[in-house]
């Protein structure tokens, strides 16, 4: 069987078991563990658990579940409750506001953390029930923070970034800076949307409400005195102090990426202790609880979807599929067309790691000899698999989603993000149109190449 | 049959890129040509198969076919294998390479044939100090500075200088040297240029010339596949990785003033070390890191001595 | 306090029909509870170990060289001894886009079949798990780091962590076999 048709039957194999309902994580073990067994020597069964534990025992993975606690600590508490009232009594006349803070909430948690998944927990956790709680339809809430949280890649720091760059013999410093411009744009078009969505729904619920029927949450008209207003900024404080604390540390030199996560989760504990007096073990028990629940599901889906692409590099079927698109000799914007979706397709089943170190090797040459600066080729691709993000069957930040508000039906989720994936697809667009949007900023502060 | 080498360094192609992953697209290719196309190979660069640390173990179940990688990432498994990156004990390529053939790489070889792997290219590589601020050259430079050592050995030399041994991912001393959460790290030439710390750098102590920081990065394969193979393939095999090593070396010492020219053209500090200095770094050693090395069994005690002979 | 929209609790495990697998289910999930508060203590004292790293580093100028991998540790720990807890809340997300569309004897099997098979898997997994913890153990298998903790200890967790996991599928796989049909969706 050549490795192309091997390829196909393991994406086909692989759909099949994920559609027929079998948890993520189990689902990427048993067809792995089944074609190791069919087409791999039957030593490497033996090998099976050390690969996943080295896979997993790496702190910069690990950091995960200490930046969902931090976001859990904030989500479950009281003070995400504060957070989102404040910003809802200043925000409340421009359509959307609450939508547009929870993306800038996302930025900002992004320049924080360098994984997607733990940027949408943290701020979903909150901001999800927050904006429905208002009248946002599900399917949209879902949509902002899922798609919000995919910047978690794309602002430095980066885990993905960190690994092309290796990769693909760029500077860091630059990579980091170029992912600023379109991290920008994905703010200001997901903003935009926001605000036409929340919009329409409005009018929607009005519509329904003139017609007899019920009357949503976003009508009640609601009236904040500045005095009120005022009032309630303190309530920000908190956050504001974390957010501020956690960046000193990291961009300071004080704490190193990792520490900052630990760091991060205990001034989180600190803080709700000291300002809402969540500090006694049955307080703080829901907040670890769904932290732990959280990451235990997300760090197996990780740990196996890295096992999987093991044997996937193995059987070679990533790489073949890149030798087999460079081998097209396509023109310059075709070979980067059939590239991006090919990236697009392997974003179904891989995590964004994954796709980076099995095909960077492959498609990096002749996209520089056909003449694509390789800084900007790494902010396109990072957007193109921050889409694989949020569509499935292997969506991280879906399933991140789907547990913090399990009673969203997964077809709402995905029609909630959609049109943010449309987004992004514009955003390449741009990229492509405009390449300054990336390397304008790097060329600016380091100089042109 | 199609044998799998696997390393962590940056893949490129037959001529261009990281020199260790050139060194197994020369040798895939030699092999197969001289095979006549019974062996071929397929080269899994950047840790796209399996993470570093998981390769030595996986080629001695016979799971993985080969690898280059630095033996002494090995030494939790098998801690006679910290001898491949003992600073201070080999302080020049020739005397690296003349392990080969000397006892003391004859026992190492043993003992790795005894864990179910066989050497198949001797491979030595010189490494430096990158630092955010002042160069790190005499031991007491070193004093107060939080640095990354990157290996117990080396922690416990700057432990003894005085350092502040700092102890994070490698994917993190980017970062790390920019905030100056960390000041210094250590590492090989070329890894200096793959991890563009010269961006964040402002001194660089090289390892041309004279060097107390020598890495043992063979080419290695899984015995269980090894002795598999018919005769006159294992004869090939050897025979094409003993004829890597002129290149290994040529490109190592390329490396070596290729990172210089680098970090001299960011604008950092670049120092070279002088053989006195060598001696001093060598001093501490002695009493910590090859101590703790000797005092681990008998194995270690034997090779540290065997190894002292070839100073 | 109402939060208006906050989530319900999550439902507690569900309980086997059969009184024998609600017996062993009942001490699993007491096992599972135990393993959970246990993993809440470790989660918080890495946040404190990492800060504590910091702290020292730059307030007294003493790293330390354990942090990294003793946080490591205590999460490889949690994730893997909460794995059993979170599947006991069928916490572990798949994809149910057919669930819906199926008769509800085919769905029946097919919920069957998943639950067979990810049992199988894990058996196979906690398995081999053992093997690499004894091999560890038995070796005296370290890190590699200056502070080289043994590898038995992440190794085991990871064994026991798959094995409860291995039994929760074991006991829900049982329970699809014995409990009496329900026209309700799982
Ligand atoms: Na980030
Ligand atoms: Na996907």
């Amino acid at each position: 069987m050549s490795e192309l048709t091997l390829g196909a039957l393991y994406g086909a194999v692989t759909l099949v078991v994920m559609f027929s309902g079998m948890p993520i994580a189990f689902a990427l073990g048993v067809v792995a563990t089944g074609f190791m067994y069919f087409f791999m020597p039957s030593s490497s069964l033996d090998t099976v658990t050390q690969n996943v534990y080295e896979e997993m025992a790496s702190i910069t993975l690990l950091s995960i579940p200490l930046f969902i606690m931090k976001g859990a600590a904030i989500g479950k508490s009281p003070a995400g409750r504060d957070l989102y009232g404040a910003i809802h009594a200043w925000l409340h006349k421009v359509p959307g506001g609450l939508g547009i803070a929870n993306v800038f909430a996302c930025a900002l948690f992004a320049a924080m953390a360098g994984s997607s998944p733990a940027t949408c927990s943290a701020i979903g956790s909150a901001g999800i029930p927050e904006m429905r709680k208002r009248g946002y339809s599900p399917g949209f809430a879902a949509g902002i923070i899922a798609a919000g949280g995919t910047l978690g890649i794309l602002l430095p720091p980066s885990i993905t970034m960190i690994l092309y760059a290796v990769a693909a013999e760029q500077s860091l410093g630059r990579l980091f800076l170029a992912g600023i411009g379109p991290g920008v744009l994905l703010v200001v078009l997901f903003a935009s949307y926001a605000v036409h969505r929340a919009r329409k729904e409005y009018k929607l619920a009005l519509d329904i409400y003139e017609k007899g029927g019920e009357k949503a949450a976003s009508l009640h008209d609601e009236h904040f005195t500045l005095a009120q207003k005022v009032e309630m900024l303190p309530r920000v404080l908190p956050f504001l102090v974390l957010l501020i604390g956690v960046m000193v540390a990291l961009y300071g030199g004080f704490a190193t990426p990792s520490e900052t996560a630990g760091l991060g989760a205990l001034l989180a504990l600190v803080l709700i202790a000291i300002v809402y007096r969540v500090w006694r073990p049955k307080d703080l028990a829901p907040i670890l609880t769904s932290t732990i629940k959280e990451s235990t599901m997300l760090l197996m889906i990780i740990g196996m979807s890295l096992f999987y692409s093991y044997v996937m590099s193995y059987l070679h079927i990533s790489q073949s599929a890149a030798s087999w698109v460079v081998g097209m000799h396509l023109s310059k914007w075709l070979l980067l067309a059939v590239i991006l979706l090919m990236v697009i397709v392997l974003g179904f089943f891989l995590p964004p790691v994954s796709i980076i170190l099995m095909t960077a090797p492959i498609i990096l040459p002749p996209l520089k000899a056909a003449g694509f600066d390789l800084i900007w080729f790494g902010i396109v691709m990072t957007v193109v698999m921050e889409m694989g993000l949020i569509h499935p069957p292997v969506g991280l930040n879906i399933f991140v989603i789907k547990n913090i508000a399990p009673d969203i039906p997964l077809k709402d989720v995905i029609w909630g993000v959609a049109p943010f994936v449309v987004l992004m697809f514009v955003a390449v667009i741009l990229l492509c149109l405009f390449p300054a949007i990336a390397t304008g900023l790097p060329d600016m502060m380091m100089g042109a190449k | 049959t199609t044998l799998k080498i696997s390393h962590q360094f940056p893949g490129g192609t037959l001529t261009e890129g990281d020199f260790r992953d050139r060194l197994t697209r020369m040798f895939a290719a030699e092999v197969e040509k001289r095979s006549k196309g019974a062996l071929k190979f397929a080269i899994y660069p950047g840790s796209s198969l399996m993470k570093t640390n998981a390769q030595f173990s996986a080629m001695r179940k016979g799971a993985l076919d080969l690898s280059l990688v630095p033996l002494s990432y090995a030494g939790g498994e098998v801690p006679e294998v910290n001898i491949g990156l003992m600073p201070g004990l080999v302080t020049s390529y020739e005397q690296g390479y003349s392990w080969k053939n000397a006892e003391v790489g004859k026992e190492l070889a043993r003992i790795l044939y005894d864990k179910g792997i066989v050497v198949v290219s001797w491979i030595w590589q010189a490494g430096g100090v990158a630092s955010r601020t002042k160069p790190v050259v005499e031991p007491e430079d070193a004093k107060g500075m939080k640095i990354r050592g990157g290996s117990r050995e080396m922690d416990l030399i700057l432990k003894a200088a005085g350092a502040a041994v700092v102890s994070l991912p490698s994917n993190e001393i980017y970062a790390a040297m920019q905030t100056g959460a960390m000041d210094a790290a250590l590492t090989s030439s070329t890894s200096l240029i793959s991890f563009r710390l010269e961006e964040v750098s402002k001194a660089l102590t090289t390892g041309r010339g004279n060097a107390y920081w020598f890495m043992f990065e063979p080419l290695m394969m899984s015995r269980a596949v090894f002795d598999k193979l018919p005769k006159d393939q294992q004869a090939t095999i050897l025979a094409v990785g003993a004829d890597m090593e002129t290149f290994a070396l040529k490109a190592a010492q390329e490396d070596d003033a290729q990172v210089a020219a680098v970090y001299q053209k960011s604008g950092a500090k670049v120092v070279d070390l002088n053989a006195a200095t060598v001696k001093r770094w060598q001093a501490i050693a002695r009493t910590t890191a090859w101590k703790d090395y000797g005092e681990k069994n008998e194995n270690c005690a034997k090779l540290l001595k065997l190894a002292e002979k070839t100073l | 306090m109402s939060h208006g929209f906050e989530l319900k609790a999550a439902p507690g495990p569900a309980v086997p029909d059969n009184a024998a697998l609600a017996g062993a289910s009942g001490l699993l999930n007491k096992l599972n509870k135990a393993l959970l508060t246990l993993s809440m203590c470790a989660l918080i004292l890495t946040a404190l170990i990492l800060t504590y790293s910091v702290v020292s580093r730059y307030f007294f100028n003493a790293p330390t060289d354990w942090q990294d991998e003793a946080s490591v540790f205590m999460l490889v720990g949690v994730t893997f001894s909460c794995a059993a807890y979170v599947q006991s809340y069928r916490g572990h997300i798949g994809i149910e886009a057919l669930a819906g569309l199926l008769p509800a004897r085919v769905n029946a099997a097919r919920l069957f079949f998943v639950d067979l098979l990810s049992m199988l898997f894990c058996a196979f997994f906690s398995w081999k798990s053992w093997t690499l913890w004894h091999e560890a153990y038995v070796d005296g298998q370290t890190t590699t780091s200056t502070f080289a903790p043994p590898l038995w200890i992440p190794y085991g967790m990871m064994a026991l962590g798959m094995t409860l996991l291995t039994l929760q599928l074991l006991l829900q796989t049982a329970a699809r076999l014995s409990d009496k049909p329900t026209e309700t969706a799982p």
